[in-house]
């Protein structure tokens, strides 16, 4: 069997090494622009450690479940819920809080139910045969009504101050800690996508889900696997989330999946599937961190916030799509 | 199943869900039988109505066609039109110019998808970024008041004619018979079901598939700026977030009023038989003093519901005719 993997992933991996340097590039000097243009707007406030740790920890928060939207989307899917997936996850888990519960105790409960959230979506698009978008624009919703369901129209500010301390406060080779940590899954992420065989049938089956069935891998496997994973790291986003701002309420995470699904797109991953990498995830979130950011610091009016990520994803997206994003 | 690949059975199977819809609210509330529910509850659908008449083209276009910006649109189309009136424009010009910046939107959202090739999920994630972004821009995020304007401009959102709404006799029947027409009467429609079934037929036929496909966004801009408009007329208000849920509710209709997700299937008219299901649950929902949030994940439910029941059902069906083959 792994012979005719083998033969199926040869190719694969020739396009993947040849295609995304020049995004990768791309980006790397649209970041030095935005970054020295903001620098002189603000007279060096950017470079303030304040400013560059909330910028690091709000990277963090997005990166972490961009990994999983990166692999979602390499094997041809999409989760458009991803913001409800946060919300809820925080709803439950503010809950338990409230209840008084450790945070040692409540992690678990985090992790747990953004996994059986993105199991639910999992089943609805593989078993349900649901179109992803469809699907996920569903439990966008249905996920929402939820947490009004379990918040009613309180807000829970009981938050360990503990989980601040931990992730936000303190510092672990020069960063937030939650910083360290994002950088640590996103090299796991890599790694794993890279040499794993399980990681090679991600983009086999994203380039040719029928190719990738003949060559025996199994299509519903994978995609399971990463919208349950998705759905793990949003929950722990949720957790980190708290970290940043200790309040939940209704509209916890809404507007947050465009931001995720801009940062991966921005970075270069097709969305037709089986192309991009962990490396453009992290350089497309920090574009968008770094707009949000300038937009702060230069003090323009927050609105136009949505504009500028809408104009830099259609720029970014219309130069280099024409013959790369549908491939064909 | 029709040439077009509309699916005969729908209409009665929705007409089927409307009586048991307004059946199980009147069980709770008889009074929601009256005349004038009934007359807000179609004021209340129309809107959404015409927005999901633009969405079935892009649909029904194939190629993962769908516009999420389409609730933007409106609400950018409410604010334009605000900012025109109050610039002390007669309300006829006025409106004439905020249906070409609607023409625009679409146009941007056309260009973006058919000549750079962007997905249209993120191409249309993207203007709806940018359009909400600027109708927030356009207004510091505070509405924008209009209840003083023309009484013949409001009429558009408010009047009635013959018992019956304004809007519903003067635009959206129109516009249903416009856009039911060139779907089942014009060379357009039927190269729209060939692009959407298989595009590499509709190229090889002559038929340029993306040039078909930009026109369903162009349209769809323009149904969508013609409900903010509406909108903005019935409340007497111009709200840069008038329409946030009418990406989701939208599908939902089209989905339900049966136009296959992956293309080349449904029409107009059980679209706009599905906009009435709806437009009775959400009335209904309302009615009954649930929030918001509820409408929207009922309406979530009922998405992934239709399709959940119907593929197995496709799948039986489609199974049957081979072997019968």
């Amino acid at each position: 069997m792994s012979e005719r993997v083998a033969t199926v992933i040869k190719p694969v991996l020739a396009s993947r090494r040849r295609l995304p340097a020049g995004r990768e590039v791309l980006l790397l000097a649209t970041l030095a622009v935005l970054v020295g243009l903001i620098s002189l707007g603000s007279h060096g406030a950017f470079w303030s450690r304040v400013n560059l740790d909330n910028l690091f920890v709000g990277s963090a928060i997005t990166v972490i479940p961009a990994i999983g939207m990166t692999v979602v989307i390499l094997t041809g899917g999409i989760d458009v819920s991803t913001g409800s997936v946060l919300g809820l996850t925080a709803a439950i888990g503010g809950t338990c809080f409230a209840a008084g519960w450790s945070l040692a105790a409540t992690v678990p409960i985090f992790l747990a139910s953004g996994a059986v959230l993105g199991l639910i979506n999992a089943l609805l698009i593989i078993n349900g045969r649901i179109p992803p978008v469809i699907a996920t624009l569903g439990t966008l919703s249905i996920y929402r009504m939820l947490v009004f369901i379990v918040l009613g129209s309180n807000w829970i500010t009981a938050i360990p101050p503990a989980l601040t301390t931990i992730f936000v406060v303190d510092h672990l080779l020069f960063l937030p800690v939650v910083a360290v940590i994002a950088l640590v899954f996103l090299i796991g992420a890599a790694l794993f996508l890279r040499h794993f065989r399980w990681g090679r049938h991600v983009y086999a089956l994203g380039n040719n889900e029928e190719a990738a069935r003949l060559a025996g891998i199994r299509p519903e496997r994978i995609k399971l696997a990463a919208y349950v994973m998705l759905g793990l790291l949003t929950g722990f986003a949720a957790l980190l989330t708290l970290g940043q701002s200790p309040m939940v309420q209704t509209s916890t995470g809404s507007g947050f999946v465009l931001q995720v699904i801009a940062a991966v797109v921005l970075g270069g991953t097709a969305l037709s599937g089986g192309r991009g990498t962990m490396l453009g995830t992290l350089l497309g979130t920090l574009v968008v961190q770094v707009v949000d950011d300038g937009i702060v610091l230069l003090r323009i009016q927050p609105f136009w916030g949505g504009v500028a990520l809408g104009a830099v994803i259609l720029a970014a997206i219309g130069l280099s799509a024409h013959h790369e994003i549908r491939g064909a | 199943m029709h040439a077009s690949g509309f699916d005969r059975t729908r209409p009665l199977l929705l007409l089927v869900m409307a009586a048991a819809a307004l059946g199980g609210f009147a069980l709770g509330h008889p009074g929601i039988v009256s005349t004038q529910n009934l007359d807000s509850m179609a004021v209340f659908g129309i809107e959404i109505g015409m927005i999901a008449l633009g969405q079935t083209l892009v649909i029904c276009g194939g190629d993962t066609g769908i516009d999420l910006s389409v609730g933007a649109i409106a609400g950018l189309a409410q604010v334009i039109l605000g900012r025109l009136l109050h610039l002390d424009l007669a309300w006829p010009v006025a409106i004439g110019m905020t249906l070409l910046a609607g023409l625009v939107l679409g146009g941007i959202n056309a260009v973006a998808i058919s000549w750079f090739r962007i997905p249209p999920i993120i191409a249309t994630l993207a203007t709806l970024f940018g359009y909400q972004g600027l109708a927030l821009v356009l207004t510091g995020g505070i509405n924008i008041d209009l209840t003083h304007e023309s009484p013949l401009f409001l009429a558009i959102g408010q009047g009635h004619v013959l018992g019956l709404p304004l809007q519903l006799v003067a635009l959206y029947l129109p516009l249903l018979a416009a856009f039911a027409f060139l779907q089942h009467g014009t060379r357009f429609g039927r190269a729209l079901y060939l692009a959407g079934t298989n595009d590499r037929a509709a190229d090889l036929a002559g038929l340029r598939a993306s040039r078909i496909r930009a026109a369903t966004y162009v349209l769809c801009g323009l149904v969508s700026t013609i409900a903010g408009i509406v909108g903005a007329a019935r409340l007497g208000t111009a709200r840069p977030d008038a329409a946030g849920e009418a990406n989701l509710i939208s599908i939902a209709i089209v989905v339900l009023g049966g136009t296959g997700i992956f293309g080349g299937t449904g029409s107009v008219i059980g679209t706009a038989l599905a906009t009435v299901v709806i437009g009775i649950v959400d009335y209904g929902l309302s009615y009954n003093d649930f929030n918001p949030i509820y409408q929207a994940g009922v309406i979530g439910v009922i998405l992934i519901g239709v399709i959940l029941v119907e593929n197995p059902f496709v799948a039986w069906r489609d199974s049957r005719r081979t072997n019968g083959a």
